[in-house]
């Protein structure tokens, strides 16, 4: 799908930016390791993707992730001792701006701002379709191995936006959040987040929207406000397809929180037309 | 899994779930946050199953997967109020496990066969509830139930014991 095709694609009914401070998207599955397989075939699994994704790096691995529902929110991070682990691989483009990660139960799609940052965001739709054939042919791979398909139990959508603060008034959160505010008292730093339920039409819990919000400086010394909203769950089937309709509702869900939790003096600012 | 780096501060560390980045070393270590007695003996109890030895039961068996391990252990934070007794976790033969609680009030077995997939039974002494078999998913919430009531007695006792 072209990125034209893509913009006609998008739902009527989102909010829409000409200008939005975007940074980065990430899509991604968390599955079942596939049986058969062992690290030794990750090489393989770069072949699939190798003529797009021509260069490879190699980063620690991503721990199993799981919103579960009950009396309260699971608390922090986990992580137990053990011995061996897969490693996680970046496929990377030549310009680096998409990458394939990969590992033994997980495969992910980001889209990142590079460069002098000018490169434009492709659109969702764009990048669901390429995440499906890249999902498609994983499964493929793996079913080659053991006759198994993708046993999916995580879905996990990720809008990162960086909002640079181009003079001092602009460093008073509420500038930019509706749900933050210090009064007239300057902070030096701060960081705001949240968690909610996503439920499905039944009223079923079905994952999780996490928000969050925090100051810092970006690599070109820069003040900015990150602000980040993730949407995590399981899909209603462990299949591709179903974990792409979990994607795509976690999709919409982000792109209408994030215009109901910024300013009006934001939304002027990125030039919303939707 | 964001891959932009960015600098907080060093007052701010961020809670972030999705930051996954580790520094040097290859291998995983434990960095929890235990608020509860329970959950810090739980989390000691799963750290043994991952580590049995394969066919660690005299056969075949394989040593409690680190995925079913993480999974159980967030299963438990919905079910397990602040002052919850603490489970028996025990291996299956699979990579799977389960979790049991035993007391005077009743019953309750929790099979980890995979995430997603669990098998919850219980039975109660005290009130006449037959014993009751569902199958669940990620959504605890009725478990959360069946424990308050079947161990309600267990805290007494420790209570009264204190």
């Amino acid at each position: 799908m072209s990125n034209t095709a893509a913009i006609s694609n998008r739902p009527d009914h989102l909010p829409d930016f000409n200008c939005p401070p975007l940074n980065e998207v990430t899509l991604g599955v968390q599955f079942a390791q596939p049986k058969g397989y062992q690290q030794i075939y990750a090489g393989e699994v770069w072949n699939l993707y190798r003529k797009d994704y021509p260069l490879v790096e190699e980063q620690a691995p991503l721990e199993p992730t799981f919103e579960t529902f009950g009396l309260s929110a699971p608390s922090g991070q986990i992580k137990f001792v053990t011995g061996a682990s897969h490693d996680r691989f970046w496929f990377l483009q030549t310009e680096g701006d998409e990458l394939i990660q990969f590992q033994n139960d997980r495969l992910l799609h980001n889209w990142r701002k590079v460069g002098d940052r000018s490169n434009p965001y492709p659109r969702f739709e764009y990048m669901i379709a390429k995440y499906r054939n890249e999902l498609e042919q994983l499964q493929t791979y793996m079913i080659g191995l053991a006759s198994d398909a993708l046993a999916i139990n995580q879905c996990e959508v990720s809008y990162i936006n960086h909002i640079i603060v181009e003079n001092d008034d602009e460093l008073k959160a509420s500038r930019w959040f509706r749900f933050i505010s210090f009064g007239d008292t300057e902070v030096d730093d701060f960081k705001a987040g949240f968690r909610e339920i996503v439920r499905d039409e039944a009223g079923k819990p079905q994952g999780r929207l996490i928000g969050e919000a925090v100051s810092g400086r970006n690599q070109s010394g820069q003040r900015v406000f990150v602000f980040t909203l993730t949407v995590r769950g399981a899909p209603k089937e462990p299949k591709i397809e179903s974990a792409l309709e979990f994607l795509s509702r976690g999709r919409e869900l982000i792109v209408k929180r994030f215009a109901e939790l910024t300013s009006d003096y934001a939304h002027t600012k990125w030039e919303r037309c939707k | 899994m964001r891959l932009t780096e960015i600098d907080y501060g060093s007052s701010i560390n961020s809670l972030n779930a999705n930051i996954y980045q580790f520094s040097g070393s290859r291998e995983r270590i434990l960095l929890t946050e235990p608020v509860q007695v329970w959950h810090g003996e739980a989390v000691g109890q799963l750290e043994k199953l991952v580590h049995l030895q394969p066919g660690w039961d005299g056969y075949q068996a394989e040593p409690v997967s680190f995925t079913n391990a993480t999974f159980a252990l967030r299963m438990l934070e919905s079910i397990c109020g602040d002052d919850a007794p603490i489970p028996q976790i025990v291996p299956g033969v699979s990579g799977d496990l389960q979790i049991e609680w035993h007391t005077l009030q009743g019953d309750i077995e929790l099979h980890v066969k995979a995430p997603n997939d669990v098998r919850a039974w219980h039975s109660q002494f005290t009130d006449g509830t037959k014993a009751e078999e569902i199958d669940l998913t990620f959504d605890f919430i009725e478990i959360a139930a069946w424990v308050k009531k079947v161990t309600e007695s267990a805290i007494a006792i420790t209570t009264a014991t204190a």
